[in-house]
């Protein structure tokens, strides 16, 4: 069973990449946050073991919740789900510790193709 | 003359949009045809780019049509009751996806805000349609249009319509 973290303060995109999630398979324990602020709470309280976040959130967003944890150091795997993916903010994400960058829209495949490396 | 996005540009970015997310399939967002048919109840959805390219991504709809979106989105039933707040947040991601890849076209990369929904967009003087894509999603008509804010001073250069 795969704990995993999905944040982003649009329910309807929160429920697609849980869907899509199972669709890529694997066993997944989700939990879901709003912002980043309630990521970083839900991290304290039980530290998942990967963070699916948006970039693009209002109270805390996505690069600065990474860049919170790593500074409380959470070394979770962290990964974004963004509807922007310019060579520009991938370059800022991986430069945060992010993993990897999924641009939205996506496919079960390109979860996949992110995920299993981290799941090795 | 050539724009910051090509008309073709935003058409493959909506139609893997809707594809992706709602339909599973990209034959069913395709160029309306014939006039288009004033919206009963229009809806609106849109995200404002900010930096060195200003401007706006907007998804124009009926509300019968935004309640398909998100019972398509959200996996609900036909005769599902969708709430003003599923409806929010399911057209507005749409609109948060599309906007988020347009701004990927432009050359620099300036900030996206967070989407907003509403029966009519706030006017931004001095807007220009950059480009106005009439489109059917399953039948039903929608409207994409990326919008320029451009300087006062610097009208008629961005090569679109003064709104």
């Amino acid at each position: 069973m795969i704990r995993v973290l999905v944040t982003d303060d649009s329910r309807v995109m929160r429920q697609i990449v849980i869907r899509t999630l199972r669709q890529a398979g694997y066993d997944w324990d989700v939990r879901e946050a709003s912002d980043g602020t309630e990521a970083l709470e839900a991290i304290r309280a039980d530290e998942p073991d990967v963070v699916l976040c948006d970039w693009n959130m209002p109270e805390m967003n996505g690069i600065d919740l990474l860049r919170n944890m790593r500074a409380e150091g959470f070394q979770t795997p962290f990964g974004f789900v963004t509807s922007e993916g310019s060579p520009e903010m991938r370059a800022t994400a991986e430069a945060a510790g992010a993993l990897f960058l999924i641009a939205k829209p996506f496919t079960p495949d390109a979860f996949r193709e992110v995920i299993e490396p981290v799941l090795a | 003359m050539s724009t910051i996005v090509e008309h073709d540009q935003v058409f493959l970015i909506a139609q893997e949009v809707f594809a992706s997310m709602i339909d599973g399939d990209p034959g069913l967002l395709q160029p309306w045809t014939g006039d288009l048919p004033e919206f009963e109840e229009p809806i609106v959805a849109w995200v404002d780019l900010s930096g060195d390219w200003a401007g706006r991504a907007e998804l124009l709809t009926a509300t019968a049509t935004g309640h398909d979106l998100a019972r398509a989105l959200l996996a609900m039933e036909p005769d599902e009751v969708v709430t003003a707040l599923d409806l929010v947040d399911a057209f507005g991601e749409v609109a948060n996806v599309v906007g988020g890849n347009v701004k990927s076209l432009l050359p620099t990369q300036g900030k996206l805000g967070l989407p907003q929904v509403a029966p009519v967009a706030p006017v931004v003087p001095g807007a220009v349609v950059v480009q106005e894509l009439r489109l059917a999603w399953r039948g039903m008509p929608l409207v994409v249009t990326v919008l320029g804010f451009v300087p006062a001073d610097e009208e008629g250069t961005a090569g679109g319509d003064i709104r």
